[in-house]
Formats: structure tokens, sequence, C-alpha cells
């Protein structure tokens, strides 16, 4: 037992590691927000494809989200699995080569985007460097399940979606492939969005929708079938683009909205038998979230019906980043970026002296009035694009890009407790 | 004898998981307390939720909490997944706790 003890306290990753991703991913955050609220007037006017806006999509995708997940994995991998990680050092090596990807990358995009080639190859290969460490990590201890389905799904769009980009790229400056470069365009989107997202928190939801609320006796098997539902909807909807038929595009929204659903109620099943009655401020905004992505899913395929997505397809991306991605991703980090400076700091020190709780390591006051700025900013942002009026657009977007300073904030006060 | 394993058991109590900041003892994650032979305790217990990324720890917590007692110079804590922990194995404590009632 002292053995076992002493082995697995050698599990933990230098704290350094998944704090260089968080502190990074945050910056981008912000910078991502900015560059969205510059450039409000092309925005509201419908004009959705313009580098500035291909850049703040990308810093906000690759350089938030996926450094956060990769950051989170980096420490929750080794303790939830009881393995070190493969190779710290190359851990190390991979956050340079990703940052250094994303960030030539966002700068090309807004610059020089027939450039972008090398950037995009630098991102590509940052990312397949931590596949490749957690494959390491990972080949003798998990056993496959349901959830492993989810976020290798989510993984392979992620390769998937960077592929097709590379190739957008090369259309771009070369004219491989031009008269496909519309479906491509929009396939990249899909998988980027929906393919690798929607796959992530899906799996993830599984593991930690349970243990914050402790459910006992829930039933798995709805599961399969959110899976099933939403990856033919993803393949039907791909297929759209490719063949431009419409009743594909309406059945392929139709089978994501479905899955959505299923995937919404499965959690609210997960969460009727809960243990524990009062759930915290962070983990509901989560499940505010899951709300937001179900009427997202609906309003896409409502669009689609009525013919009408062609129109609405940049303010549903946007909302569906912001409302569905963002606000979850913000909700569970509230949990875990506490629970990784706690391991750090006070794993020792329980049973030896009196150590903080969770929820008094992040700041909880400031949750209620971060969360609603978020909503409200939110509903101005959908306002404006309705109305088409500037000031509203810039008190939407401001709020957000005061919410995500504030959020960085208490993300760094953190690591002072 | 009965009396220390009560003792190990109240001292148990200062183990707070720090997510639901209930102490192992009322959350019913401890399943035996044995004191097999002078200054030996042997501590059987379980955690909510198998692959729960705190279980390292707590149960590395358990331990030191018990070498803490002047009683005691050797613990041995083991992890057991069978049977499965269920809320009913919290006592009242921990339920009231829990459940805001």
């Amino acid at each position: 037992m002292i053995q076992m003890f002493q082995q697995s306290s050698g599990n933990e990753t230098n704290i350094k590691l998944p704090f260089s991703f968080i502190g990074f991913s945050m910056l981008a955050l912000i910078l991502s927000q900015l560059l969205i609220l510059l450039n409000g007037d092309l925005l509201v006017s419908g004009v959705f494809r313009l580098p500035a806006i291909w850049s703040a999509a990308h810093l906000f995708v690759l350089g938030w989200a996926l450094m956060v997940a990769m950051g989170a994995m980096y420490q929750l991998v080794p303790v939830a699995f009881l393995t070190p990680i493969w190779n710290e050092k190359f851990g190390f090596w991979q956050f340079a080569v990703t940052t250094a990807g994303i960030v030539s990358f966002a700068a090309a995009l807004y610059l020089r985007p027939q450039d972008a080639l090398i950037p995009g190859i630098l991102t590509l290969l940052g990312i397949l460097m931590f596949i490749f460490q957690m494959f390491m990590t990972l080949k003798s201890q998990a056993k496959p399940n349901i959830l492993t389905l989810f976020v290798g799904t989510a993984l392979f769009s992620l390769l998937a979606t960077i592929t097709l980009g590379i190739t957008l790229v090369l259309s771009m400056k070369t004219g491989f492939a031009s008269e496909y470069y519309q479906a491509i365009f929009k396939t990249h989107i899909l998988l980027g969005t929906v393919g690798w997202f929607s796959f992530l928190i899906f799996g993830f939801s599984y593991k930690m929708v349970p243990m914050f609320s402790l459910s006992h006796g829930y039933s798995m098997k709805p599961a399969p079938y959110v899976f099933g539902v939403y990856v033919v909807g993803m393949i039907i909807l791909i297929s759209s683009f490719l063949t431009g038929s419409h009743l594909f595009e309406v059945l392929g929204t139709l089978m994501l909205f479905a899955g959505f659903m299923i995937f919404t109620w499965h959690v609210k099943m997960i969460i009727n038998k809960r243990v524990k009655k009062k759930l915290d401020r962070p983990f509901m905004f989560a499940l505010f979230a899951i709300g937001c992505g179900t009427l997202i899913h609906f309003a896409t395929f409502a669009g689609s019906a009525a013919n009408l997505l062609a129109k609405m397809a940049g303010p549903i991306i946007l909302l569906y980043l912001v409302s569905w991605i963002a606000f979850s991703i913000i909700g569970y980090l509230y949990k875990i970026v506490p629970f990784l400076w706690w391991t750090h700091k006070y794993s020792k020190e329980i049973g030896k002296k009196k150590v903080p709780a969770l929820k008094d390591m992040m700041d909880e006051k400031l949750a209620l009035p971060l969360f609603i700025m978020f909503t409200a900013g939110t509903i101005l942002l959908l306002l404006s694009f309705i109305v088409k009026l500037m000031p509203v657009f810039y008190i939407g977007q401001g709020l957000i890009v005061i919410g995500a300073v504030l959020f960085s904030y208490i993300i760094a006060k953190v690591v002072t407790i | 004898m009965t009396e220390l394993k009560e003792k190990i058991r109240e001292n148990l109590k200062t183990v707070i998981d720090p997510e639901l900041n209930i102490n192992v003892v009322d959350l019913g994650l401890i399943y035996e307390v044995d004191v097999p032979e002078p200054r030996t305790a042997k501590i059987l217990m379980t955690l909510t939720t198998p692959g729960c990324p705190l279980h390292d720890s707590i149960a590395s917590g358990i331990k030191y909490c018990v070498l803490g007692m002047e009683e005691i110079d050797h613990a041995d804590v083991q992890l057991t997944w069978e049977p499965a922990w269920t809320p009913d194995r919290m006592t009242e404590d921990g339920k009231r706790l829990l459940q805001g009632f």
C-alpha cells in the first residue's frame, strides 16, 4: 500500500504544464473577443467571411478552447487513470510548437490568408504531438467505452478539420480543388464546430455531470443513440454540402437537432437521479449551455426548413460558439481550475491539517455577475443581428469582452490561494 | 480495541472530500476500520465514483490522518469498488449536509 501511494503521488503533472496552456488560452480568448468587437460594423451587416473574423474565430477555437482542453487533459488524465504523462518534457515542446503555430496562424489569417500554409502545418504538428502524447500515456490504461467513442470522434473530427483547413489555404493559393472550395469550406466549419466540440463536450459531460451532481443509479443506455443520431446528422449535412441537396440539408439539421435533444433529455435523467440537491452556480451555467445548444440546433433546423440557412449561418455559428461551446467550457473551467491548483497545493496536506474546499478556491460571489454578463451580452449580440444597430452590438460584445477579462482575473486569482 | 477503532473513525471525520465538503465518514466511504495487530490500522474504503480524479488525494489523506494518531505507527489503506458506494451508505448527518434538510 505504501508503495502504491508513493508511486501514484508521482503521477501528478508538473503544474506549470497545464497552467501554461490555460494562461495562454485566456489571452487568446480576450484577443479573439476584442477582434470581434473591432469588426462589428461588418458582422452586423452580415459579412462574416473576412480575414479579421477568420483570425478571431481561430484564436477562439484553437487558441482558447483547444488549449484549455489540452491543459486540462495534461492534469486530469494522470490522476484519473493513475498513470504519469508519457513524457513531460515533450509536453512543453508540444506547448511551444502549438502556441507558435496558433499565434502565427491567427496573424497570417489577419494579414495575408494565402500565406497561412506553414503556420497551419505548424499548428497541425502541435496537435499531432498532443495526440501522440495522450496515446502513449493511455495505451495500456484506457478500457474503451462509450466515452472513448465520443472523445475519439471529436479528435478525429479535429484532425479532419485541420486537414480540410490546410486544403482551403492551398486552394486559395494555387487554385487546387477550387470547384469544391465551398463544400470544403462548409465541411471544415461543420467538423470544427459540431464534430470536434459537440462530441468533446458530450463525452466530458457524461463524466462530469454525474460527478458534480453525485448522481447514482442512472442509465447510460441513451448515450449510443445520442452518438448514432448525431453522427448520421453530421454525415447527411456534409453530403448536402457536396450535392447541394436542400432535402439533405433539412434532414441533416433535423438529425443533429434530434441527437442534441436526446443528449439534453439524457442529462436531465442523470440530474434527476442526483444525491446532491443544491447544484453550484458554475455547474448550473454549464447545464444552461446545454439548453442554449438545444435552441441553436432547433434554430438551425427551422432555418434550413424555411430555406434561410445561408442567410442565418453567420449568426448561428457565432451563437453556437459563444452560448453552447464557450458557456460549457467556462462553467466546467470554473470547477476544474480550482481542482488543478488544489491537487498541486493541498493534496499532500489533506489528513494532516485543515485544507480549503474546492468551492472556497474560486470567487463564487463573482460567478453570478459574470454569468449574467455573458448571457446578457449574447442576447444583445443576437438582437443586434436582427435589428442591425451598431450600439446594440457594441454593448453586447463589450459585455462579453469585459466578461472574458473578469473571467481571466478570477482564474488568475486561484493560484494566489 | 473497539474503543480505538471508534477513535480512528472519529478522527477520520477530519478528512473532508474537497468537492462535496463533507467528511469521508459521514459520506459512507469508510467500509471497515480494523486494528489487526497493535499500533497497526487497516482501513477499507471506497469512493463515490470510480475514476474520480480526487481518489489519490482522499486515500492518502486518510492514511496521513491515521498515521497522525499517537496510537498508530502503521496504516494500510485499501481501496475497493466492491460493493459499490450508494447514497444509502451516508450517515444521517451526511444526508442532511448534502440534501440540505
